[in-house]
């Protein structure tokens, strides 16, 4: 093919551009340490490594709500660890008031120990975490969710309870609100509860009460109705039938509805006891009515019967509360595993993730210093035979 | 004698003609359109018919041009290609550069305004965190905005880049055509020699022409030159000239279309596949405009979604959940042409269903119907598109049809073109984000049965009476009454409940006497807020199977594909342009060697015919020498 100079020197410019435009690029590529600045150098790579990014980025966003719900449930893991000590406390109280030689005073000092006893429960209910939200306020963690009242406490919280994400589809519970933990606790034995009647005359106390055959009980309202000092009738409260009835011994169970129920020392004759179905109670009645009844205490026969079987009641249901914390303590437990559990899967998934997006976005550097170098050579060799050539013409040879 | 002389004058003067040829080639090697030229000569026959027949000399008959009317063809046909990729790759690298690897950090701020719902879901009532979630929605809204309007400058850039061309286009097209003229008058004369500069200039004009805009040429006989542009509109033919003019687009008077003087006013944009012009015009309708409605789409998707979740919670007033972002709906544009008082409003109705395409809208005979507006492909509507049946829907877009069109009208709709530059933040206070689920649901502590109540899914979070309070009470395990009232209501099978604006679902048996409230939730409720983190990975687009950061992902691929395959193209055209060039310099090409022997020949021809004439004069120098000694 016939060549022209000037279309010799054209193309040499268009490909002297195009050696140097690949060795900016590959300068670009190696000041930056990414293997490509643009998506179109690997529009693939580019859209896979901004996907990467975004999990690597939501990854770690469940790391910090993981620590910041372990915060929280530490918190409120001490928080419980406290209520219990506080209420086997309270429970030692009551054993105490219940030995029988405690005088009129004593009892008095008691109640006063176990409105203090209150006032720490009060205050532990209304712990607040480092950001001065109260952890047993469910949702309303803006308002003092616990005010003692006259029999207890009201609750203004609600039965809210706010999860974290920790992982893709998984969340935790970040607290427990203030009707778990105090306010939803079953009174008696968790199935029904044994009260005395309060015009009691006789000494009659109330004993273990459990479910022994939990097939044959079904909840309902009975009363032991004392027709003698040792004769007693059990009547089904709402339709008056009689249920069962016997001799009373002291210390014997009186067995019905798949119950077993132990009454102690001398009931008299019109004395009655009431057997109801456990209800939801707060701790603070419990320990309000515990407080109640020791000031009740007079130092009379009678009284001191009521103020004993007010204490069994109150040792009853302090036994529950002590049961419902721990169990929440076992499932905080759990949840702090969890999360210890989903931090380390967290840390190594997004190391992974790193290594990933390192491998490509990341630039090979050695790769990339000898492209360096070959697209160098390239163009100093093409400039050379450029020189060459252009060197060759018939006019030096040509002489006037 | 005299012979002796005429011949080496004749031979003289003919070499010294074919030194200029050579010099002029020379001179011309560099200029662009110059066609290498040689000098034709024959031998002059004597004009005496007796004796021996002995030439009379040499002439020159002709200088001619070397031109391969093939090579040059293709290389018109290369450069139109070669110019329409050059512009085309410098947009397709602009976008490129501005949405970047992260969408223009679309993707970044969509990433950090996920994360501050997370640090807010942590803590809702914490105003720290409140506050870094509304600059984070502020931030997904520049990017937005910011890459919106660099695209959208593009656009400005097209333009200016189309009135520019359009404007050289008409220069040389009254060039050529003057040249034209000059080129027929000059070879029509009786003495007429090939004017080979002035096809030297047009061959150069032509060539500039092919860059800006492809071309097909056809030869008259007189020896002009007709010229037709895009498919077959005469720019010029035979002697009468066509002036291109830019016309705003009908439907959108920012952007500019082509047109001819001679029809119109009529677009021809569509036609015009070629050439820088070509590439300007698909940069804007393969590029900028797809890559802005890609971004849209993503907008609209984004703000919608955060909206309706916004909408579902309560905010730390207490106050049901405001829209977080403010973002415009599809524009429907009448074209300029419509005659009728028709008019299009159309509305997002569906997000996932929701495309990045643009739509047309025509009426014909009574009828509306839809199309895509760059496959042209028909589009399926609910609706028969006639007046009784104003109201269609399509796509994810709710078309509402108004006024009187006439036949032949006809509205192009974008749905989401605009979007990513009109999304702002429409909240300004951090306690009206809602990060509570609107309603609670709880169980009375007194309960005995085994029923329990599912959480409140708000259903229309406009009712008045949302957030009131509910009491629900069991009157039997299927009957229940609400807030005490004596009506009593039977329990569906599905224990599905609906009140005020939400829903709840009832499962397990309730007791007699057992009740459930449903209520606002408290400030310190985070639900909301967890489900507004979620929204990452929660699809959205594509009828629920891409979410939001997957699109942002998506658009950086699809705009680095684009870019990756203009400049594949582009590269591969550089080297059939470069063929095509060698091709015609091959043919018409100065080469100066072969020039430099050329001029060794010529003049050493030159050198033996003034030998010849020394030689003559000498000769007859004798004979008169001679004579003069004799007398």
């Amino acid at each position: 093919m016939r060549v022209t100079q000037a279309s010799e020197q054209a193309q040499f410019l268009a490909q002297l551009d195009s050696l140097e435009s690949n060795i900016s690029v590959t300068q670009n590529d190696i000041t930056s340490g990414d293997a490509y600045t643009e998506p179109s150098q690997d529009p693939t790579a580019a859209g896979e490594v901004d996907n990467y990014d975004q999990v690597l980025a939501q990854s770690q966003q469940y790391s910090t709500n993981a620590s910041a719900a372990q915060g929280g449930l530490n918190t409120e893991d001490s928080a419980l660890t406290q209520v219990t000590s506080q209420l086997q406390s309270l429970r030692d109280l009551a054993l105490e008031a219940n030995s029988g030689t405690e005088s009129t005073q004593n009892l008095s000092a008691i109640a006063t120990q176990v409105q203090q006893i209150q006032q720490s429960l009060l205050g532990l209910a209304n712990t607040q975490d480092g950001n001065g939200n109260y952890i047993f306020g469910g949702y309303a963690t803006q308002t003092q969710p616990f005010a003692l009242t006259a029999t207890g406490a009201a609750y203004s919280g609600d039965n809210g309870q706010n999860q974290v994400q920790i992982a893709a589809g998984q969340t935790v519970a970040s607290a427990d609100n203030g009707n778990t933990v105090f306010n939803n606790i079953l009174t008696g034995n968790g199935s029904f509860t044994v009260t005395a009647n309060a015009a009691n005359t006789g000494s009659g106390l109330i004993g273990a009460a459990t479910v022994t055959d939990p097939t044959a009980y079904t909840a309902g309202d009975y009363a032991i109705n004392f027709t003698t000092a040792d004769s007693y009738q059990v009547v089904n409260s709402t339709t008056n039938a009689v249920v069962t009835s016997g001799t009373y011994t002291s210390g014997q169970a009186i067995s019905f509805n798949g119950t077993n129920i132990n009454l102690t020392g001398t009931p008299a004759a019109g004395d009655s006891f009431a057997v109801t179905p456990s209800t939801n109670q707060s701790i603070f009645s419990t320990v309000q009515n515990l407080v109640t009844a020791l000031q009740a205490a007079n130092g009379t026969a009678t009284s001191s019967t009521q103020l004993s079987n007010s204490i069994t009641g109150a040792i009853n249901d302090i036994g529950q509360a002590l049961d419902q914390v721990a169990t929440v303590q076992a499932s905080v437990g759990g949840r702090l595993n969890a999360i210890t559990t989903q931090l380390s899967v967290n840390t190594s998934q997004q190391t992974q993730l790193q290594t990933t997006i390192a491998s490509l976005q990341g630039l090979n550097i050695v790769s990339a210093y000898s492209t360096l170098e070959a697209q160098n050579t390239t163009l100093s060799a093409a400039m050379q035979a450029f020189t060459i050539t252009q060197g060759l013409s018939l006019f030096k040879y040509i002489s006037g | 004698m005299s012979d002796l002389f005429s011949i080496s004058t004749s031979a003289l003067q003919a070499f010294q003609q074919a030194i200029s040829v050579v010099s002029n080639n020379i001179a011309n090697a560099n200029t662009p359109g110059y066609a290498d030229e040689s000098i034709n000569l024959s031998s002059v026959v004597p004009q005496t018919t007796f004796g021996q027949g002995i030439g009379d000399g040499v002439a020159v008959t002709s200088v001619t041009r070397a031109v391969s009317q093939v090579a040059q063809t293709q290389l018109y046909s290369s450069q139109s290609t070669l110019g329409q990729l050059d512009s085309l790759q410098t947009y397709t690298n602009n976008v490129d550069n501005i949405v970047g690897t992260t969408a223009g950090g679309v993707s970044t701020a969509l990433q950090n305004y996920y994360s501050a719902w997370s640090t807010v879901a942590n803590d809702p009532t914490s105003a720290a965190s409140r506050q870094a979630l509304l600059g984070d929605a502020q931030s997904v809204a520049s990017a937005f905005q910011t890459t919106s309007s660099q695209l959208q400058s593009l656009n400005t850039a097209v333009n200016t880049g189309i009135t520019s061309d359009v404007s050289q286009i008409n220069s040389l097209a009254t060039s050529i055509s003057s040249l034209n003229q000059q080129i027929v008058s000059s070879t029509s004369g009786s003495a007429a020699q090939a004017p080979n500069d002035l096809l030297d200039q047009r061959d150069a004009d032509l060539s500039s022409l092919s860059k800006l805009v492809g071309i097909n040429t056809t030869s008259n006989s007189d020896g002009s030159v007709n010229v037709f542009i895009g498919s077959g509109q005469p720019l010029i033919l035979q002697g009468s000239t066509t002036t291109l003019t830019t016309v705003p687009n009908q439907y959108n008077a920012s952007q500019l279309e082509v047109s001819t003087s001679t029809n119109g006013g009529n677009p021809i944009s569509s036609d015009i596949t070629s050439g820088d012009l070509g590439g300007l015009l698909a940069a804007r309708s393969q590029s900028i405009d797809p890559t802005l409605n890609q971004l849209g789409q993503l907008a609209t998707a984004f703000a919608t979604s955060a909206n309706t979740q916004q909408n579902a919670g309560t905010d730390l007033n207490g106050g049901v959940g405001e829209n977080l972002f403010s973002i415009d709906g599809p524009t429907a544009s009448a074209s300029t042409n419509n005659t009728g008082t028709g008019a299009a409003t159309v509305t997002v109705s569906n997000v996932g269903a929701l495309t990045s395409d643009n739509y047309l809208l025509s009426y014909t005979n009574g009828a509306y119907s839809l199309s895509n507006a760059s496959t042209g492909a028909a589009v399926a509507f609910t609706s028969t598109g006639t007046a009784a049946d104003p109201t269609i829907t399509a796509d994810g877009l709710t078309i509402a049809t108004s006024g009187t069109p006439v036949s032949g009208d006809t509205f192009l709709i974008q749905p989401t073109v605009q979007t990513a530059g009109s999304i702002a933040v429409a909240i300004s206070d951090p306690a009206k984000l809602a990060a509570a689920a609107a309603l609670q649901t709880s169980a009375a502590g007194t309960n005995t049965g085994t029923a329990t109540l599912s959480d409140a899914t708000v259903v229309t979070s406009s009712n008045a009476n949302l957030l009131d309070t509910t009491t629900i009470a069991f009157t039997s395990p299927t009957t229940y009454t609400v807030n005490g009232s004596a009506t009593s209501n039977t329990l569906p099978a599905s224990g599905l409940i609906s009140l005020n604006g939400w829903q709840v679902t009832l499962s397990g048996t309730p007791a007699d006497g057992d009740t459930f409230t449903v209520q606002a939730s408290s400030s310190g409720d985070n639900q909301n807020a967890l489900a507004s983190a979620n929204q990452q990975t929660l699809g959205v687009l594509s009828n629920g199977t891409i979410s939001t950061t997957g699109a942002a992902s998506d658009l950086v691929t699809a705009v680095g594909s684009q870019a990756q395959q203009v400049t594949t193209a582009q590269t591969a055209q550089t080297a059939v342009n470069t063929a095509a060039q060698a091709s015609v310099s091959s043919v018409s090409g100065v080469n100066l060697d072969e020039e430099a022997a050329n001029l060794l020949q010529w003049q050493q021809a030159y050198q033996a015919s003034a030998q010849a004439l020394s030689i003559g004069n000498s000769t007859f120098q004798t004979f008169l020498t001679a004579i003069s000694a004799t007398t």
